[in-house]
């Protein structure tokens, strides 16, 4: 049973065109406790994630924890196109929700979700300067060459899972990308000027100057940390940040749907964990 | 070609309300867009229902900003456990539509902002649903865009699916070891046995295979469209898998309509897929005719079609 009130749906200005924003408020009364600002992923992801990320505000909510999820532009039921989305316009409209969080809150703290590419955008808007309490990251994208691939391997095996073999390999594909502006990604594009604007970026270079409390959440079927989140964890402790692990072993599959969609309860139960030791 | 917003959808977007809609299974998250102030009324509102509401590459989202420059307004939402929406999250059966969500949405509707006439539109599963609402609300629906559901209960999905199947299929099959490890599940034998039933039954001269049934729930509710003065586009593509189930109501249902009905209810069945909407040249292809289509709602296009018959 909630204990908050209703999530609120609306919009919100950046860059003066509208975003798309739910607003969840507390359910207890805990005025110190931050408001947690989503930064969704990218493509397809927005969509499998959304209903983890709801579930996940509607239990932060619950604890005490306002929380802010917006769609960026050229996402869900924002404006904008998706062939113009890059990371600095990502970041942009991640700043201006941080402001609009501040604002419907009234809480001056702010802890970032970073979903996916996500953690990109929100590892970037903290070093721009945007307020950050705390980091919680789910599955996150370390390095965006290696997540763009990975989204290119998925539509190859779907080929394959359906009887199909595939007509690209993914370096041929990387290459349409460059040539073409685009390619296909079952129902979605992958644009060349999101392509080219991380170029060069890499989620621990973005959090070269962070050591605030950080939860790193892995959403995959192994059962320990890969090697990558290792290397990140490790990083952020060098530089003195307090950072908390979770292996969530579960496969959403990013670029499907699946039926019932992933809710992430397990996922949502531990971050809640993590905010309510911060606090 | 991506999607690029123009001015005039732009405009839309700034207008667009969300809203949340009371159901018995939770509160629903949805956004009604207003028809342009500047475009002649159509005097229908379009849902477009899928799950979540924006559906891929935010189709539902440039459909509903587009029919609103053309004078319809227009209403996207999350069924129940999806998306936005509160309701427990469950496995979506095509068989088991959620009616109760649609109907609380097109009475919202006519409360919230006066809609009085609507045309419902989904795919898969949200095409079930949409056609049920034609029990409750069959008066004030004026169109149904019907795109690549099943219209059989899941077991008999799985039979329909062996049409496809010839011997070929089952010696390729037999030669995958993995095929015979999954046999140690009692619900594997029942499937080969399904299939393999089918197979038998149409290889045997003059044992052709009964037809298999279409679901009770599909029958209920096309009976009301039919009893309705709505017209519809059922969409499919001849590979979806969906299709099979279709084509016994196209040998079953259709040829029994009296041709005023029959006018009414028009079938287009495509070239390879349509279902899943993931290949992007049939996805925008798919969009763009049901877009079309549910813009020949609006009363001057009908007019204009009627004039020139």
């Amino acid at each position: 049973m909630s204990h908050a009130p209703p999530a609120i749906p609306s919009f919100f200005t950046a860059a003066d065109r509208p975003l798309f924003c739910v607003y969840h408020a507390p359910g207890p009364d805990r005025p110190d406790a931050p408001i947690v600002l989503h930064a969704h992923s990218t493509g397809f992801e927005q969509l499998t994630s959304c209903l983890a990320e709801a579930g996940f505000a509607r239990a932060a909510a619950d604890a005490g924890f306002p929380a802010l999820r917006y769609h960026a532009r050229g996402h869900g039921d924002s404006t904008g196109d998706f062939a113009d989305v890059t990371l600095d316009s990502l970041v942009e409209d991640a700043l201006a929700a941080a402001a609009e969080a501040r604002a419907r809150s009234g809480r001056s703290r702010i802890v970032w979700l970073g979903v996916r590419f996500g953690a990109l955008v929100a590892a970037e808007a903290i070093r721009r300067g945007a307020p950050a309490d705390a980091l919680a990251l789910w599955e996150p994208a370390i390095d965006p060459d290696r997540f763009y691939r990975a989204m290119l391997r998925g539509v190859l095996f779907f080929h394959v899972s359906e009887g199909r073999r595939p007509a690209f390999t993914v370096d041929q594909m990387m290459e349409a990308v460059e040539r073409d502006g685009r390619v296909d990604v079952l129902g979605y594009y992958l644009h060349r000027a999101l392509v080219r604007s991380t170029r060069g970026v890499n989620l621990e270079t973005l959090l070269g100057g962070w050591s605030g409390p950080t939860l790193i959440a892995q959403v995959q079927a192994r059962p320990r940390l890969t090697e990558a989140h290792a290397a990140l964890a490790r990083s952020l402790e060098a530089r003195g940040a307090s950072v908390s692990t979770a292996v969530i072993r579960e496969e959403p599959g990013w670029q499907i749907s699946s039926n019932p969609a992933w809710v992430g309860t397990d996922l949502a139960r531990r971050t809640v964990e993590w905010l309510d030791a911060l606090a | 070609m991506p999607w690029r917003e123009t001015p005039a959808e732009l405009e839309r977007a700034r207008a667009e309300q969300p809203v949340l809609i009371g159901s018995p299974s939770g509160r629903l998250c949805g956004i009604y867009t207003p028809a342009a102030p500047d475009a002649p009324r159509a005097g229908v509102c379009v849902v477009l229902l899928t799950s979540p509401r924006s559906h891929r590459n935010r189709m539902w989202v440039e459909g509903a900003r587009r029919l609103a420059t053309l004078g319809f307004s227009a209403m996207r939402f999350d069924l129940h456990g999806t998306g936005d929406s509160e309701g427990e999250t469950a496995f979506r059966n095509p068989n088991q539509p959620y009616r109760e969500d649609l109907v609380a949405v097109l009475r919202h509707l006519g409360a919230a902002f006066g809609e009085r006439r609507f045309a419902v539109s989904g795919v898969c599963f949200d095409a079930r649903t949409a056609l049920s609402a034609f029990e409750d609300c069959a008066d004030s629906i004026v169109g149904l865009l019907f795109i690549a559901a099943p219209l059989m209960e899941l077991e008999t999905l799985v039979q329909a699916a062996s049409e496809r199947k010839g011997w070929g299929h089952l010696m390729h099959a037999l030669r995958k070891p993995s095929n015979w490890k999954s046999m140690v599940r009692p619900e594997r034998w029942r499937h080969a046995g399904l299939v393999l039933s089918r197979m038998v039954r149409r290889s045997v001269p003059g044992g052709n295979a009964a037809e298999l049934p279409l679901s009770p729930g599909f029958r209920r509710d096309f009976d009301a469209l039919v009893r309705s003065r709505s017209r519809a586009l059922f969409l499919y593509g001849r590979e979806d898998s969906e299709y099979e189930s279709f084509r016994v109501a196209e040998r079953e249902l259709f040829p029994r309509l009296d041709a005023a009905t029959r006018a009414r209810l028009e079938v287009e069945v495509w070239p390879g897929r349509i279902h899943g909407c993931t290949e992007m040249n049939r996805q925008r292809e798919s969009f763009e005719r049901g877009v079309t289509w549910l813009a020949r709602l609006h009363p001057s296009v009908a007019a204009a079609e009627t004039a020139r018959r």
